[in-house]
């Protein structure tokens, strides 16, 4: 933890030393404590310290950008005359937007102290409890569980100086029992609120089966999504498709829509920096204030997320969703959330007649054709086959080719339980999703054990 | 692993200013000496605070990145990455710290930390945790170059990337062009308790242009040489002018216009020709994943999956058709998985994964080979910088070649299709079931190429297809590339690894239009 006095300091000074007509300088810093452990046993152990400065310059026009992972001051000297020095040689561009102009943020309450307190010998009682949990139901536990520190900091020469502070808990639990597997995740800023134990449980309900998983015809299947199948479709229509620069390339599903239905009535999709419940950070890569921006409002394309750049060319102002400078995504949704509906997660299951119930899906890819968000991936552990609304048996691995504006399109139910999905790796995305009961959903391949 | 997706507003190209000699500055100046004396201390004390086994490894990168959207420069960068990571292993128990700190202070908490790491695990693992032999290493290895891409003049790289992005632009259906160019110069020194010392400067360099264009609904992209920054090479500026990015880019233009208005393939199943930019996904996805060790004994089950090649398959299973030879070797000159030694010390090696169609060996680590029984480690022992520490990773895994011309592979097909560049990918937690599309296929017709489809998709199980290779190209068209973007581990590991190919055929593949 660097600390706002030290970090700002510094990032101050950059920005003075940078003789230059605009000078913006962001640095994000993070620790992290990863254990990693398989079979009774913790085979990585890591602490980790980093922190990555990007100092982004603008000189008649001429911009350069260099970056190091260091705050020592004569690397960081050396990073902004390689900046300079990039500038004074590219090309001038005639479209640059002025930078974000007197932004003063400073949060903290994103930081519990007791998660950055938490210590190796706290995580690995845990752990030890786990597995004793574990061994007391003849069941095998893999995973891994990371805790850690993250800061970032703007400052431009425009009078914009932000910072926030945060921690992460997090936790992955993959259960094997005879033939099955399970899985559960967790995070939270908080790590005694994270609930070990709770996830522990969640894993042993997809693996604690005598029951051999079934191979299921190919075909197309009503589906319950949970919030971590939910968490990885939206994060990919987010990443195809909810940025600025996907829509001028007219890659985007959106280019041309806006207004248009293009999903159910029943699904809303936002992108929030603020809200609670999620990894909230306040401002962007520019020191944008982060705004609440809808992407789908009941089933209607309605916005995207822009940054100054992308803002200036479609002549909006930034949302605050500008990315690390040296980043050539453009503006990206960081904080998904699909509104919550009216029906109870445990409901969904009863009212299926014949349906999958999917906890996660495995590599999904939505590069296929994202205009018609086209996305391919496979189910994952703790998918089961229902029945007149009952878990009757756990499926074999399965592959779906689907269309997700078109399995959005024909919803039947959304829940209004909500859970948090994220990598606590990183310390930045995430999504706050609902479970999802989904009419039709094409099954195209299976895998073979 | 999500590759880069740029694109820019449509803009007549401007000419740079000539600049002088500014990334031999930046190179100089950004190039701090090697810590030796720091790094043997560090050793030193690990020593004496009774370790069982330690290394300490320093590593210092430069990658500098140019990208040119629509005829304009888009974004020029330089990032440098310095610090220290130690590992410790006590009591049957592995630690690690890192810090980009090069003070007392800071290493002497890092040092700390991992042997307290280290112990606390020591309190759950209760096997001990052996390390396969190896003979310390000493020395000092320089990758081969003719160019350092960090003194060519700033000028010099966007006028070439602008010549070859404005050569994409014209046609109105096009709507996006993107060149770019990557290089990338690694210092790192490993010692360890084991009185191993080896130095090594590492230089990579590479370069892509995409083009997307649109007709009403459709919009169909190509890349050249090769997709997801796939043109890497442990080499220097040389191999960028190599790759004719102005050739390519016309050709890129001609055939981004012509799946416009392209048919997509008929669904079924028929015989198909992967040409070597696909052979290496497949190879990447299929085989070089499911052969890392540390995959099939479970470590990797909370994130990327395990594996179908379990231990007790090894030297039984038959993985594929006789055809199929599978080496991963990082000692071949110009790979991005090549080396003189891994991140824990072992020189670098030829290890064949997949011998005449039957699976013969892992990728493989000093503690996971032990574990297994092996002789020695298999040398694939990588991390992304000094803040991780290294896991399995594949180096460059090749598909040996063949004799067969593409005429030869093409003789005797009724029907089929030649695929070619990767578009989307996706495989399975035990690397089992796959499904891959790419840019571009053409129609095979009685042994000739004929028109050109869009959107290709096709799927199979591993062993099954790789089973039914029925031909692998020649040596003369067999290539080495680079992917910078493979994905593992926790925290996540982007890695460089490289992959070699010539064309493949395959008989009996599920084939099918993506829509």
């Amino acid at each position: 933890m660097i600390g706002y006095s030290r970090l700002l300091t510094a990032l101050s000074k950059l920005v003075k030393q940078a003789r230059a007509d605009d000078v913006s300088v962001c640095a994000q810093a993070s620790t992290r404590r990863v254990f990693r452990f398989a079979h009774e046993a913790i085979h990585q152990d890591l602490a980790q310290e980093s922190i990555n400065v990007t100092v982004k310059v603008i000189a008649n026009h001429r911009v350069g950008i260099g970056s190091a992972d260091t705050l020592e001051p004569e690397s960081l000297r050396r990073c902004v005359r390689a900046a300079l020095e990039i500038a004074k040689h590219s090309p001038p561009s005639s479209d640059l937007p002025p930078l974000p102009r007197g932004h003063r943020i400073r949060s903290t309450a994103e930081y519990v102290a007791a998660t950055a307190r938490v210590s190796p010998a706290s995580c690995v009682a845990d752990l030890k409890r786990l597995f004793q949990m574990c061994r007391g139901v003849g069941a095998q536990l893999a995973g891994s569980i990371i805790v850690g520190e993250d800061e970032l900091a703007v400052v431009n020469s425009s009078a914009t100086a932000c910072y926030a502070s945060s921690t992460i808990a997090g936790a992955k639990l993959v259960t094997m029992y005879r033939k099955l597997s399970g899985f559960a995740s967790g995070v939270h800023r908080d790590i005694a609120q994270l609930s070990l134990d709770g996830l522990l449980k969640r894993s042993l309900s997809q693996s604690l089966h005598r029951l051999e998983p079934v191979t299921l015809p190919l075909g197309t299947y009503e589906v319950i999504l949970e919030p971590e199948a939910v968490a990885e479709l939206m994060e990919w229509l987010g990443s195809i498709a909810f940025g600025a620069k996907s829509v001028e390339k007219r890659t985007s599903f959106l280019a041309g829509q806006m207004g248009e239905q293009l999903m159910d009535r029943q699904v809303t999709i936002l992108d929030h920096g603020n809200q609670p419940g999620s990894l909230r950070l306040p401002f962007d890569f520019e020191g944008t204030p982060k705004q609440k921006v809808i992407l789908i409002d009941r089933g209607k394309a309605a916005g995207i997320v822009y940054d100054s750049l992308y803002g200036q060319r479609f002549g909006r102002a930034s949302t605050g969703h500008a990315v690390s400078p040296d980043d050539v995504e453009g503006p990206m949704p960081l904080h998904l959330a699909m509104v919550p509906g009216r029906s109870a997660a445990a409901q969904m299951v009863r009212a299926c007649r014949r349906g999958l119930l999917i906890p996660r899906f495995h590599y999904v890819n939505g590069l296929l054709n994202p205009r018609t968000a086209l996305m391919t991936g496979l189910t994952r552990e703790g998918t089961f086959l229902i029945e007149d609304g009952k878990l009757v048996a756990p499926v074999a691995t399965m592959r779906f080719t689907q269309s997700i504006t078109e399995a959005f399109s024909r919803v039947a139910a959304v829940s209004k339980e909500r859970r948090l999905v994220a990598d606590p790796n990183t310390g930045l995305g995430c999504a706050l999703t609902p479970t999802v009961h989904l009419k039709r959903f094409h099954f195209t391949g299976r895998s073979e054990s | 692993m999500i590759p880069w997706r740029r694109v820019g507003a449509r803009r007549r190209p401007r000419r740079p200013v000539t600049s002088g000699d500014v990334y031999g500055m930046i190179a100089h100046m950004a190039a701090p000496a090697v810590p030796r004396d720091l790094v043997a201390r560090l050793v030193r004390d690990l020593k004496r605070r009774g370790v069982d086994y330690a290394d300490v490894r320093y590593e210092h990168l430069l990658h500098e990145s140019l990208l040119v959207e629509q005829g304009r420069v888009s974004s020029v960068s330089l990032h440098e990455s310095a610090g220290i990571g130690i590992r410790v292993l006590l009591n049957g128990s592995w630690g690690f710290a890192s810090t980009p700190h090069l003070i007392p202070a800071h290493l002497k908490r890092a040092v700390t930390q991992a042997i307290g790491l280290a112990k606390a695990s020591a309190s759950v693992n209760k096997r001990p945790r052996p390390l396969a032999s190896v003979e310390p290493a000493h020395g000092v290895h320089r990758s081969r170059w003719t160019i350092d891409p960090f003194e060519v003049p700033l000028s010099k790289k966007l006028d070439y990337l602008l010549w070859a992005n404005t050569s994409l632009l014209g046609p109105e259906a096009v709507t996006q062009a993107t060149s770019h160019m990557d290089f990338y110069k690694r210092r790192k020194l490993f010692c360890s308790t084991e009185a191993a010392q080896v130095e090594q400067l590492l230089i990579e360099s590479g370069a892509g242009l995409e083009v997307v264009a649109r007709h009403g609904n459709e919009v169909q992209s190509r890349s050249f040489p090769n997709s997801h920054n796939g043109a890497l090479a442990q080499a220097g500026f040389e191999y960028v002018k190599q790759l004719d990015l102005v050739g390519g880019a016309k050709t890129a233009q001609t055939e981004v216009l012509q799946l416009l208005r392209a048919h997509p393939p008929r669904p079924g199943q028929t015989t198909v020709i992967l040409d070597p930019t696909q052979v290496v996904m497949q190879l990447h996805e299929s085989c070089g994943h499911p052969t890392e060790l540390d995959r099939a004994l479970g470590q990797e089950l909370s994130y990327a999956g395990g594996s179908f090649l379990q231990p007790e398959c090894l030297g039984t299973l038959r993985y594929g058709s006789p055809a199929v030879t599978i080496v991963a070797d990082a000692t071949i000159p110009g790979g991005v998985g090549s080396f003189a030694v891994d991140d824990e010390g072992v020189p670098a090696q030829r290890v064949e994964l997949v011998r005449k169609g039957v699976f013969v060996g892992y990728l493989s680590s000093r503690e996971s080979a032990a574990r297994l029984g092996l002789a020695a480690s298999g040398g694939a022992m990588r991390a992304e910088g000094w803040d991780v520490p290294p896991i399995i990773r594949m180096t460059n895994v090749n598909l040996e070649p063949g004799e067969a011309t593409l005429s030869q592979l093409l003789h005797g097909v009724r029907r089929g299709y030649l695929l070619s560049t990767n578009k989307s990918w996706s495989i399975d937690d035990k690397r089992m079931n796959f499904q891959f599309t790419t840019e571009i296929g053409w129609e095979i017709e009685d042994g000739k190429l004929g028109a050109i489809v869009k959107n290709p998709l096709y799927t199979g199980i591993t062993p099954k297809f790789w089973g039914r290779c029925t031909g692998v190209g020649r040596r003369e068209d067999w290539r080495l590339w680079g992917i910078p973007n493979c994905a593992k581990g926790e925290p996540m590991q982007l890695m460089h690894v490289g992959h070699g190919a010539s064309y493949a055929r395959f008989d009996g593949v599920q084939v099918a239009p993506a829509r």
